[in-house]
């Protein structure tokens, strides 16, 4: 596990300064309100975004990864100061979330060496190998994802989230399905990145919220409150 | 990263790879185009013999094959994504349009292999060499670069719609039927040595205007 090395030129990319400004966001899925008008602003560090199930945590990912395009508000996602418009962001947001999912008929490797390569990476199999180690995966690089238990699948997801180093985190539920050696992988990667990546973590386990230094409580109508 | 130019051809490049690989690990599409292709062709001269002589029908019957072997394939490559749910996967890693673009190369070559070895079999099962190679060979281009375009299409518009199976079909007729109509005129001119210049023209336009409308509308089809 490579938690303690990570690779040169995720460490340059990461250096980028990223924020995320959030003002009067909501979002509706029809007529159904699924966040709340949100206002903050983030700049550096961890934050961990924490509400009852259907409070809006996943959708305020989304938002912030430019997948859906808010009923109101707006979101500016910043890095080194320039503006990123929601098309652009795929390039400076590494994304982990339940909903995300791989070629079953490729291996783990395949799938990531796919992504850093249409991401534009300029060693797609390095970055992939890299990402892979990272997650204490590279023993099961070559197996088909189809193959694959749901815990490694969500290191497959957190693997892909870290191609390249992006300056922005945003992770959906990061322990999911993961054993405690995966989860004392996640803890220390997140550890090593945070000084210089902006990291947002949509979680309820109080283990994952304990590693912010902010937090930030979504109330949902429907559901009720979170304890 | 590379520049905007770069990236998106390394993302079509990708993309266009990756549909290769996982169609060669599945053959989801390739085996069923065949299977469609090679057992209606059979049919046919078992039932009709050699149509040599009728331009008319023989024309007809292989942009029907055409269109029937590959339309399930070609139109599914968006559905699956949304079925196999890898289509957050692809919109965190290129935009729509190099998305498209990918879908579309491998379309294309989809076609071209299907092409590879259905024509061959029609020409020999119906004994009816075309007159002019290099006309046919530029109608079957042409026709299979609207098809592929037309098709390519669809499969986006339908693919995260709820009644995708009624709208396949109502998206699909007014989209290939002008593909279809102007590649049988062509090929069936070109079987009694009539001109093929309307045709050609036809076909050569609307793959590109398809393709033009297309790249204009797939920034904003994957909007939630």
């Amino acid at each position: 596990m490579s938690a303690g090395h990570a690779p040169a030129a995720a460490v340059e990319r990461a250096s980028r300064a990223a924020t995320v400004e959030v003002r009067s966001l909501a979002h509706r899925y029809g007529s159904r309100l699924a966040l709340e008008p949100q206002t903050f602003r983030l700049e550096s560090g961890i934050t961990a975004v924490t509400g009852a199930n259907g409070s809006g945590k996943s959708t305020l990912l989304r938002i912030i990864a430019g997948l859906l395009r808010p009923s109101e508000g707006e979101v500016r996602v910043t890095v080194d100061g320039r503006d990123l418009e929601p098309g652009e962001r795929r390039g400076s947001i590494g994304l982990a979330t339940p909903e995300l999912s791989f070629y079953e008929e490729m291996t783990a490797f395949e799938n990531l060496e796919f992504a850093a390569e249409a991401h534009g990476l300029a060693a797609p199999a390095r970055a992939a190998r890299e990402a892979l180690e990272r997650v204490g995966l590279a023993q099961r690089a070559d197996d088909r994802v189809g193959a694959l238990s749901s815990g490694m699948r969500q290191r497959v997801r957190l693997a892909f989230a870290s191609l390249g180093g992006p300056p922005l985190l945003l992770l959906d539920e990061p322990g999911s399905h993961l054993d405690d050696e995966g989860r004392a992988t996640l803890e220390r990667w997140i550890a090593l990145v945070a000084p210089r990546t902006l990291v947002v973590l949509a979680t309820n386990d109080e283990r994952e919220w304990r590693l912010a230094e902010r937090r930030i409580q979504l109330r949902g109508r429907d559901l009720g409150h979170p304890a | 990263m590379r520049n905007d130019a770069s990236s998106s051809a390394a993302a079509i490049w990708a993309i266009l790879r990756k549909e290769c690989r996982s169609e060669w690990r599945t053959r989801y599409g390739i085996s069923a185009a065949l299977l469609f292709s090679i057992t209606t062709l059979t049919s046919v001269s078992f039932a009709v013999g050699r149509l040599g002589d009728r331009g008319d029908i023989l024309a007809a019957l292989l942009w029907i094959v055409l269109l029937f072997a590959s339309l399930a394939a070609l139109s599914h490559s968006f559905v699956r994504e949304v079925e196999g749910r890898t289509l957050t996967l692809l919109r965190l890693v290129a935009s729509p349009t190099s998305i498209a673009i990918g879908k579309l190369l491998f379309n294309l070559l989809f076609l071209g292999v299907l092409e590879l070895v259905t024509v061959p079999l029609f020409l020999v099962l119906m004994g009816a060499p075309p007159p002019h190679w290099g006309r046919f060979i530029a109608l079957l281009g042409l026709g299979s670069a609207a098809l592929a375009a037309s098709s390519t299409l669809v499969g986006a518009l339908i693919a995260q719609t709820r009644s995708r199976g009624s709208l396949f079909a109502a998206v699909s007729l007014p989209l290939l039927l002008p593909v279809l109509a102007a590649a049988v005129a062509g090929t069936r001119a070109q079987w009694s040595d009539g001109s093929i210049a309307a045709p050609v023209e036809m076909l050569a336009a609307y793959a590109l205007a398809v393709m033009a409308m297309s790249l204009l509308l797939y920034d904003h089809l994957w909007e939630d």
